[in-house]
């Protein structure tokens, strides 16, 4: 048993820290039209991959971490500093990434991970559908063979990072079970919608996907999977990232409560003086570190007991995307008009804290799942 | 970081797990219904080692380190002893006999820890008093050094093993001109003259766990009991809160696990509308809080075990965290295990009706959740 980080682990994490704050000080990463938003994420992996940030849970050789629980300790650093481009960068990078490792890499997905790791290209994961419970309803995106091809058609929805993405890592059927299409941004047949407007996440690009007889190679198929062994797969891996999304935004609004609550003065004192600031204060410190410690054993539980690390993690899914919501709400109220103006930390995060709950597997999903564990279903 | 536990403290776990369920936990409804202390019970624990698990060898103890005192705790809970003698436990454990070693002379020692390690004596505290709960500098006890003795006078209040104790660790006051500073700690015999423990209080929940007042009237002690030096009482005082937000607060972890499992078996059996009451998603989302929450309070508890482990000195703001959500968040849990149960839930005869008196007191002793809000406030 261990609580602390090593010294090369606290040393890198302050790096990517320091280097982020650094370059987001410069601009507000959570604007802007499309254009910018694109422009903003490819200056951010530009800075990253220098760090090696980008390699981490990706590429053994050059990635200064090893293992789950040090890759959410580094995602934590960087969610705290812009929501957007971390979840943009982790979707791309730690998403459509670790997908395209799955099962036998084919020298081509390997050279896309390399162009991953070093920030060069963009990628997307496309799961979602109309129907949007992947769990109830089989997958309507279907790919037929067709000689050594396969047509893939399809709809699929809220495609973070869909309208910049030069790769798509689109999840279907084949063959009754599950497949992942590796589609290029320009392939015949693949459409965009137009972005999607969501409350939170202002510099996110979303989109949806039209799939109309896709022509994808062998190569790029990954697959087929056996359905649930892939889909836990990946909402283990989504859950991972909007567990240190959720850190992120605790961090933020916690310390903007924090700084505000020790210096803006009523009745003569410090509002943090009353108890009423002071224990939510306390409250919401005690949700972030518990948070913390639950994301970082999950993250650790995954490499040690991937079995175990399922449950658990939608143990820390559902409590710290929860927590996250409580904690911005509260940062807001210690805000108060100032807390309400648009573009604060508080009311930034209280906005994005909503999608923690609703995307990978929604908590409510998540809880039956977990209930189903514990009465020893599944 | 890592946080694995290493095998042999897994197999003391699962030791201690199946001592209790075979040796404790057959007597838990009885003696709760009665209000009555397990003494065999607490014996047989002295006998199997966990009252003094954590003391060297040469005084009576196994020598265990705090992550493996504190996972016999969370195994206590998990077997589904009783909070009344895991607090009593608690009470003897750490904050009497654990103050008594740290800070007593090599002959104290010598005196108390066997006995206390062994169960053939039983310990308690006497620090809160009717007016100075955690306002522990507004005490009022005093200790008046009079030649060779100590004369103390003054009443302790919610002293757990108070009415059972054969030997006591008080603080009093021995300069009343100076607040934390003017506090000290005295050892106090059952039988000494001038010295009685009230009648047991009755309480909602940890009714197994004997509480009484302690009443000190020109009770004098010989000087030698004094313990440690003048004036130090209230960092020894101190000392007790590394355990009492580990080891104190492992069972109510355990007690989470315990309860889990109760509530999935009664959901399976319960028929309803047709089907098991587990089928039905309100049921699964209770079980699954009942989860989220004892694995959140699982890392929170082992950080300060660990900690204390390596000599760190106790960080009062994760202890304080640790206590806050335990006691806060229990009780909503505990609550939805009652619901689930229904009607049965209410009644003496499924004990998740104990469980839930029991960790009623979760947010209150050992400083209470607005206690511990003042002082992540005040380190925020």
């Amino acid at each position: 048993m261990n609580f602390d980080f090593s010294e090369k682990e606290k040393t890198f994490l302050a790096q990517v820290s320091n280097t982020m704050a650094t370059f987001s000080k410069a601009q507000d990463l959570e604007s802007g039209d499309l254009s910018m938003i694109r422009n903003h994420l490819t200056d951010s992996l530009a800075v990253l991959a220098p760090l090696d940030y980008l390699k981490i849970g990706l590429l053994k050789e050059g990635a200064p971490l090893s293992g789950t629980l040090a890759l959410m300790a580094a995602m934590e650093q960087l969610s705290g500093i812009a929501p957007s481009i971390f979840l943009s960068v982790e979707m791309s990078t730690r998403l459509f990434g670790r997908i395209l490792r799955l099962q036998e890499p084919t020298d081509d997905r390997l050279k896309i991970v390399e162009k991953l790791a070093s920030g060069e290209v963009i990628g997307a994961v496309a799961l979602s559908e109309s129907a949007m419970n992947v769990e109830n309803d089989p997958l309507a995106t279907v790919g037929i063979r067709e000689g050594g091809r396969i047509a893939v058609s399809g709809a699929k929805s809220y495609v973070v990072n869909g309208p910049i993405a030069d790769w798509f890592a689109v999840v279907g059927r084949l063959d009754d079970q599950t497949a992942v299409y590796l589609i290029e941004k320009e392939a015949p047949g693949l459409t965009l919608t137009e972005r999607i407007e969501t409350m939170g996440y202002d510099g996110l690009a979303i989109c949806g996907l039209g799939l109309d007889s896709v022509m994808v190679p062998e190569n790029h198929i990954i697959g087929p999977i056996e359905t649930s062994r892939c889909l836990d797969l990946l909402k283990l891996w989504e859950n991972q990232i909007l567990i240190a999304a959720a850190l992120g935004m605790m961090k933020s609004s916690f310390e903007a409560a924090r700084d505000y609550a020790k210096t803006h003065r009523s009745g003569g004192k410090p509002v943090i003086a009353y108890q009423e600031v002071g224990f939510k204060l306390s409250e919401m410190l005690t949700l972030y570190q518990t948070s913390q410690l639950y994301a970082y054993r999950a993250a650790w539980m995954a490499d040690e007991d991937p079995k175990e690390a399922g449950v658990l993690t939608l143990c820390a899914k559902v409590f710290c995307t929860e927590a996250a919501e409580s904690v911005a709400g509260k940062a807001l109220q210690i805000l108060s008009g100032e807390g309400y103006r648009s573009g604060g930390a508080a009311e930034r995060a209280y906005r994005c804290a909503k999608f923690g709950q609703i995307a990978g597997i929604s908590t409510e999903i998540a809880r039956v799942r977990i209930g189903d564990a514990a009465l020893g279903r599944r | 970081m890592d946080f694995a536990f290493t095998r042999e403290q897994l197999m003391f776990k699962k030791e201690v797990l199946r001592f209790a369920k075979k040796e404790i936990v057959p007597r838990v409804q009885e003696h709760d219904l009665k209000e009555a202390f397990d003494f065999e019970s607490f014996r047989k624990m002295g006998d199997f080692g966990l009252l003094g698990l954590h003391f060297p060898t040469e005084y009576g103890g196994e020598g265990a380190d705090v992550v493996t005192t504190v996972l016999a705790g969370e195994a206590l809970g998990e077997a589904g002893v009783d909070g009344g003698l895991t607090l009593a436990y608690g009470a003897h454990t750490f904050l009497c006999a654990d103050t008594l070693f740290r800070n007593g002379t090599e002959a104290q020692r010598k005196r108390y820890i066997p006995k206390l390690a062994s169960g053939e004596w039983i310990g308690c505290m006497g620090l809160s008093e009717p007016d100075a709960g955690s306002d522990v500098a507004s005490m009022t006890t005093t200790a008046e050094k009079r030649g060779d003795s100590y004369v103390l006078n003054g009443t302790k209040m919610w002293i757990t093993n108070g009415p059972i104790a054969d030997v006591a660790v008080v603080y009093a006051k021995t300069n009343l001109e100076l607040a934390h500073a003017g506090i000290s700690a005295f050892i106090v015999e059952k039988g000494t003259p001038g010295f009685s423990p009230g009648p047991p209080l009755i309480k909602m929940g940890v009714r197994t766990s004997q509480t009484s007042e302690l009443v000190f009237k020109d009770c004098e002690v010989p000087a030698e009991n004094l313990l440690g030096k003048e004036g130090e009482g209230f960092l020894y005082a101190m000392q007790t809160v590394e355990w009492d937000r580990s080891a104190l607060l492992a069972p109510f972890v355990g007690v989470t696990t315990y309860m889990l499992k109760k509530c999935a078996d009664y959901a399976k059996g319960r028929v309803q509308f047709g089907r098991p009451i587990g089928a039905f998603q309100a049921i699964k989302h209770k079980l699954a809080d009942m989860r989220i929450f004892g694995e959140a309070a699982r890392t929170l508890v082992y950080r300060i075990a660990w900690c204390k482990d390596q000599g760190r000195p106790l960080n009062h703001l994760e202890a304080a965290i640790a206590k806050l959500f335990i006691g806060d968040w229990s009780l909503a849990v505990t609550n939805d295990a009652v619901t689930l149960h229904g009607g049965y839930g209410y009644t003496h005869e499924f004990d998740v009706e104990r469980i839930f008196r029991d960790t009623r007191l979760a947010p209150i002793g050992g400083g209470t959740s607005e206690i511990q809000k003042m002082i992540i406030s005040k380190l925020i």
